[in-house]
């Protein structure tokens, strides 16, 4: 429960960093914004180190931000059954020596600090995970990294173009297509894919007509439903994201399925 | 409230962290970019009950890349519970691998670090523990019955004269509505990077309350608070599983100690079974009187659930049927059975959630005896007086609810004998429930910093509140635009640092409502202090800029705290809401689709109606949730629980919902604080489950009292009587 | 997971001369890796064959086509020609998992998938199939979702496969490549096998053999054809119950069919009495129902999965009511 005391913990010194005590990662941020030595210290005064990230992350383009963490040193380890790949991902390539365990999720995430694929269940049953490698939306908890020599992988952190948000990112954020965000970006990733699925004419297990199936499709409500029943979301914003898919699939404005009630019906419902 | 701008509160306006959440930028706990952190992993025990007798780590030891095996053997000493059987609460102290027994299936028995995941993975795998199995754990809920105890003098609650007021009834019901065992499975698994330097600890970690996490972690380790740093910048959905402190992350910064590296651990899938928190199973038997106009003459609500063999928690399942209808006679009770199992605790709308479905089935079961419309025999009980508290509610707006909800439902469509409404092979029907809420409010601490830059204040608001998908981070901007009377833009909101102002962080529907008087109270703080410096009238209308400008500042710094006043003590704060469902069953298969929902919500100010939909329709989907599938089964020879995976455990899909209509109803209640807000987070969840259940009767004529309604149950249940098909 | 070589083949050769003991074949990875994770499947060597080119449609012999085993599920059931000819097939396929896990899973890995059996999964429980002489931890267990035919003492599971489900109704042969470098055919029929004595076999695979290619029977069921799924939820959840049904009508009498249930059995359950019994009727509802209780008159379910035996029957009649009033 909160203190009933306003407490201000300030002599925790050794918690606040100085900018020559920051991850290059964080430097790189405060870079970025133009800090000088002085004003980082001046910045980092107001700005708690754990919210830097957010703080400063929105002057990001994905592109930067890709670059930034790829630059990060990699930790020397020691790994039995060592292979050598060489990832390309969002259109760089990092040649990696990983575990031959180790899932293309883990090696986005703690080898290219590429942290917007999520790890919701590390096995295949929730879709948090979901990439793009050749154009195709698949599972990166259960892709071993070393199978992915020579293909082409996108991740969330892709999808932006010259700092310009996707579409589909576009859409999500007007329609509030998520609420905690941590299943978004898979449910993104899944998304871009399907406007290309519908565009090739794939079916579903709802399609009624699998015979005489065109290309350009036009997804019903319950066809994108069920074409994006393998992102789960526990915060439960499936009418909202479906709402955002529809948006950029149609291209027509999607109104929101809210309201208030007027002062009429309040007083109907009153008297009645 | 009149909105001085396009982004103060009240507009539907975009998340302001929307675009990091949408870019894969927002940074979660195990995200953070700390240099030269290793890998730990939870190891479960196999057994209910018993102790460990041996332990062989050689396997392990030999993995590369191991740096420590911490088993109750070499693990440091932590604070253990000051009493027996405690109640946990938000701050309570997570000791782990504290001693040879085993309490349930699944509990941490050892902890593993190495250099990479995978290393630690295996490793943890090759650990071999050797028990004494107890063979007869407490793992069968009817087989417990016997161990029953009352938790607390305040677990009982009766007025009037229930025995009689159910003599004096014309028509009874007297059901059993039992609901399972769920667990929360937000989607971000529980994580931590923890780090341990010179004794001042720093913890990354999915926390709901960062404030009461490093107390739990300064209590557990008897080290000062002040030591202590926890950060949830962004939190992947909590439910409650992320309320209190768990055990990974004592492990975790017990390894960090120990080896002095930040380590970081991620609880699997499989673990957040056991090692996170859970809604406990509830057998609820209801009883109703009414007269043969509907007028309610008697309620009893008894509620059997079990805890832990170590801790209490008790989920308030008769919460509702204290004070949701004016019925004289009323008698609620709860008792709880210790088990081999880890202890329960909060999960969205805990009480309601379950309890609604039981008092709301109830109560359609009584009208369809009496032949009463349901949302008439609502109407018909309403009361504007809280009989269990004897206070009044601050406002109610529970019939304009019921009514505006029907009327946009088109509720007058129903047929009111089941089995007749159908459709090729699908059967019909409607389902209505009411619901209700308590909503809290709670002390709040809150900082403002204002910049002058180039003619523009750029405001910075801190506080310890989280954003468990909630929306603080956009209601709080929102806030501080309405009061500052500035743009959105010029605002950043930092939260989820302990270091931060206090508050009562997200849980409990008190969020909200919180964060936002606290922030109010901070941003006219700043304004009026400005103001009395150069004496300028409160009442004159200063821009910001102008303001600093006068003071000759380029920089000013305010706090501010809010509290709840007298008027709120004085009355009984609850949200209020109606659902509304229309569900298509297949009268052969078993399987049914909710085809639409309507949700009428009664929450007072709605912030942002953007955002606040987002919370109903959220609490909609799991309370669908609880309906459709969600159910953690306990294996009755093993203990541990079968449903060991997210494919075990079914989760609603987006193909599982329907399109919701919410109506928010136009309401401010200044009694609930200054800004008018009620918590709306849980409202949604709540009597969920009656209205789908409600519409399943509706539909097929087949009452069903055991949640989840699968397709099983469905073709095995037998019609009700009275039923005519 | 536990520590294991990988090795990626480019050709058939290498990868069948690299097979040992205690290796398996990495097709689309979304069973074996998760089996890995959970420490029931435990190769030390991975051998890759996504490279191999087993991943064609082609027109076959029997006047039917040929599905190359490493194309994808997703490839495969929106392939032109299976959507046309084996439309059963694509929807049976299209039912099954999620898009993700469709466009990695591979149409022999398919065919290889381990049951959901939890005390398969739970390395801490008794199960014969995951350490054979551990016990069957569901037949005294947990088990409403387990077999009502064809299962042993040893063993209760079922095989959670859609596509074998439908598969088994429209009848295919199974080609897969022997480590001497021959090749042989075995009937789709034969290819799954009941538990018995031995539940830690699923198949009747040889150690090292490779699944290259499965053959389909003739086109048969183009216009009359439904894949029914009874499950938890909507969508991404394996089937309590399946069945798949194809109908060759004339006259409105049926002249060929296949039938088959998932969810019941150790392997895809042929219906083969109810698909005689059916054979030269007409498509009414009393012939339905009645071949439905004949279909299920052999079922020896236990206490928590009687209502399969009930869903079972209705979940008949309702697959071939639906493949007969087909409109597409």
């Amino acid at each position: 429960m909160p203190k009933s005391i306003f407490m201000k913990k300030s002599d925790k010194s050794q918690q606040v960093n100085t900018p020559d005590e920051l991850t290059a990662d964080e430097n790189i941020i405060l870079d970025a914004m133009g800090l000088s030595a002085s004003s980082r210290r001046k910045f980092l005064r107001q700005v708690s180190t754990g919210s830097l990230g957010i703080y400063a992350s929105s002057f990001f383009s994905s592109e930067v931000f890709a670059q930034t963490v790829q630059d990060l040193p990699e930790q020397a380890q020691i790994l039995l059954n060592e292979i050598k790949v060489n990832l390309r991902v969002n259109n760089m390539v990092k040649p990696l020596a990983i575990d031959s365990r180790m899932s293309l999720l883990d090696a986005l995430r703690e080898r290219l600090a590429l942290t917007g694929t999520k790890k919701g269940c590390d096995h295949g049953q929730c879709g948090a995970c979901t990439v793009i490698i050749d154009g195709k939306r698949k599972l990166s908890c259960l892709t071993l990294a070393a199978t992915c020599e020579g293909k082409e992988i996108t991740t969330v952190e892709g999808l932006a173009k010259n700092g310009e948000m996707h579409d589909m990112q576009k859409a999500f954020v007007k329609h509030d297509g998520f609420q905690c965000g941590y299943c978004t970006p898979g449910q993104i990733c899944s998304s871009v894919a399907l406007l290309e699925e519908a565009k090739n004419g794939e079916a579903s297990y709802v399609t009624e007509d699998l015979k005489n199936i065109k290309s350009g499709l036009k997804l019903s409500e319950e066809e994108i439903r069920e074409r994006m029943s393998g992102n789960i979301c526990r915060c439960g914003a499936y009418n909202n994201i479906v709402q955002a898919f529809k948006e950029v699939h149609s291209g027509d404005d999607v109104m929101p399925t809210w309201e208030f009630a007027t002062a009429e019906q309040m007083k109907k419902a009153k008297n009645a | 409230m009149k909105t001085s701008n396009e982004s103060g509160v009240g507009n539907a306006i975009n998340r302001v962290e929307g675009h990091l959440k949408v870019m894969g930028k927002a940074k979660y706990a195990s995200e953070f970019p700390v240099p030269n952190k290793v890998y730990g992993q939870g190891i479960n025990s196999t057994i209910a009950k018993g102790e460990i007798i041996g332990i062989d780590t050689s396997a392990a030891e030999k993995v590369k890349g191991v740096l420590k095996i911490i088993t109750y053997k070499n693990a440091e000493k932590l604070k253990g519970y000051d009493q027996e059987m405690p109640f946990i609460s938000t701050d309570t102290i997570a000791p782990v691998l504290q001693s040879n027994k085993v309490h349930y299936f699944g509990e941490y028995v050892g902890f593993v670090v190495a250099e990479t995941f995978e290393q630690a993975q295996y490793a943890a795998r090759l650990v071999k523990f050797e028990y004494k199995e107890d063979p007869k754990p407490t793992i069968n809920f009817d087989k417990s019955r016997n161990k029953a105890f009352k938790p607390s003098e305040k677990s009982d609650y009766s007025r009037g004269d229930f025995k009689k007021g159910m003599s004096e009834a014309d028509e009874v019901v007297t059901q059993t509505y039992n609901t399972p065992i769920e667990h929360h499975h937000p989607m971000e698994l529980h994580a931590t990077i923890a780090s341990w330097n010179n004794g001042k600890v720093l913890v990354y970690a999915s926390q709901q309350i960062v404030e009461d996490a490093s107390i739990a972690i300064s209590g557990t380790f008897q080290i000062p608070n002040e030591d202590v740093r926890v950060i949830a910048a962004f939190v992947g959905g909590g439910f409650g599983s992320k309320l209190n402190l768990d055990r990974h992350v004592i492990m975790a910064l017990m390894a960090s100690k120990m080896i002095g590296k930040p380590v970081q651990a991620t609880v699997t899938r499989h673990q957040m079974f056991t090692n996170t928190n859970m809604r406990q199973q509830n057998e609820q038997i209801m009883s109703i009187g009414a007269k043969r106009d509907g007028t309610l003459t008697a309620l009893s609500h008894e509620t059997l659930s079990h805890t832990s063999i170590k801790e209490i928690f008790q989920e308030p399942c008769g919460m509702v049927s204290k004070m949701l209808y004016n019925v004289p006679n009323n008698l609620v009770t709860a008792r709880l059975m210790p088990m081999n199992l880890q202890a329960p605790f909060a999960m969205r709308a805990p009480g309601e959630a379950t309890g609604s479905f039981a008092l709301e089935s109830a109560m359609d079961e009584m009208a369809w005896k009496l032949k009463m419309d349901p949302v008439e025999f609502r109407v018909k009980n309403d009361t504007q007086h809280d009989l269990h508290a004897n206070k009044p509610f601050s406002s109610r707006l529970l019939v304009e609810c019921l009514r505006i909800g029907a009327d946009k439902f088109g509720w007058e469509n129903r047929k009111s004998e089941p089995g007749t409404n159908k459709n090729g092979n699908w059967l019909i029907g409607y389902g209505v429930s009411a619901a209700s809420r308590n909503s809290p409010y709670k002390k709040t601490y809150a900082k403002v910093i204002l910049k002058l830059e180039k003619d523009k204040v750029n405001v910075t608001i801190q506080m310890d509140a989280t954003d468990i998908g909630t929306g603080s981070y956009t209601i709080i901007a929102q806030t501080a635009s309405e009061y500052l009377r500035i743009p959105i833009d010029q605002i950043t909101v930092e939260l989820g640092d302990s270091d931060f102002p206090p508050t009562p962080g997200s849980g409990g529907s008190w969020g909200a409502a919180s964060f936002c008087n606290g922030v109010q109270s901070a941003c006219e703080n700043a304004v009026s202090k400005l103001k009395k410096n150069r004496n300028i009238k409160n009442s004159e209308e200063v821009a910001l800029a102008d303001l600093l400008k006068r003071n000759q500042l380029t920089s000013f710094e305010a706090e501010g705290m809010a509290e709840p006043s007298d008027a709120f003590s004085k009355h009984s704060v609850f949200s209020f809401g109606a659902n509304f469902a229309e569900v298509w069953v297949d009268k052969d298969t078993g399987m049914y689709k909710i085809k639409r929902m309507v949700n009428v919500a009664s929450a007072g100010k709605i912030l942002n109606p953007k955002t606040a939909y987002g919370q109903i329709i959220g609490g909609i989907t799991m309370g669908a949730g609880m309906v459709i599938a969600e159910q953690s089964k306990i294996e009755p020879n093993f203990g541990n629980f079968i449903t060991r995976s997210f494919a075990d455990y079914h989760v609603p899909v987006n193909l599982d919902m329907a399109n919701v209509d919410v109506i928010f109803l136009p309401e401010e209640d200044k009694i609930a604080n200054k800004m008018g807000i009620k918590g709306i987070g849980e409202l949604g969840i709540t009597s969920v489950a009656a209205s789908i259940a409600n519409a399943i009767f509706n539909a097929t004529g087949k009452r069903m009292r055991d949640l989840p309604i699968t397709p099983e149950k469905l073709i095995e249940a037998g019609l009700e009587p009275g039923v005519k098909i | 997971m536990r520590p294991f070589t990988y090795t990626a083949s480019t050709n058939k050769e290498a990868a069948l001369r690299a097979f040992t003991t205690t290796s398996h074949y990495l097709g689309g990875g979304t069973n074996l890796v998760d089996l890995m994770k959970e420490d029931v499947a435990r190769p030390d060597q991975l051998i890759d064959v996504n490279n191999l080119e087993y991943n064609e449609i082609v027109k076959n012999d029997k006047g039917g086509f040929t599905l190359g085993a490493l194309l994808s599920n997703a490839a495969t059931a929106n392939n032109k020609d299976v959507r046309q000819n084996y439309p059963l097939l694509s929807m049976a396929m299209l039912s099954a998992a999620t898009a993700q896990i469709r466009n990695m899973a591979t149409n022999g890995g398919n065919l290889l998938q381990r049951t959901r059996c939890p005390y398969f999964f739970e390395t801490s429980m008794p199960c014969n199939k995951r350490a054979p002489g551990s016990g069957c931890g569901a037949l005294k267990g947990m088990n409403a979702t387990h077999a009502i035919f064809g299962y042993s003492q040893k063993c209760i599971a079922t095989n959670p496969s859609d596509m074998c489900v439908a598969l088994a109704a429209i009848g295919a042969t199974v080609e897969v490549q022997k480590q001497d470098g021959s090749s042989r055919m075995i009937d789709f029929n034969d290819f799954h096998r009941l538990p018995e004595d031995q539940p830690e076999k699923d198949n009747t695979l040889n150690q090292g053999e490779l699944i290259t290619a499965i053959h389909l029977n003739e086109p048969a069921f183009s216009d009359h054809y439904y894949y029914l799924k009874i499950r938890e939820r909507s969508s991404y959840a394996f089937a309590l119950i399946s069945v798949a049904a194809g109908m060759q009508i004339k006259n409105g009498t049926i002249s060929k069919i296949g039938l088959a249930m998932g969810g019941v059995a150790h392997k895809p359950w042929k219906l083969t009495e109810a698909e005689a019994f059916l054979t030269g009727k007409s498509a009414s509802q009393a012939n339905f129902e009645e071949a439905a209780m004949i279909a299920m008159k052999a079922a020896k379910p236990f206490e928590a999965n009687k209502y399969k035996v009930d869903m079972g029957e209705k979940a008949i009649v309702r697959a071939l009511t639906q493949a007969y009033e087909r409109k597409y």
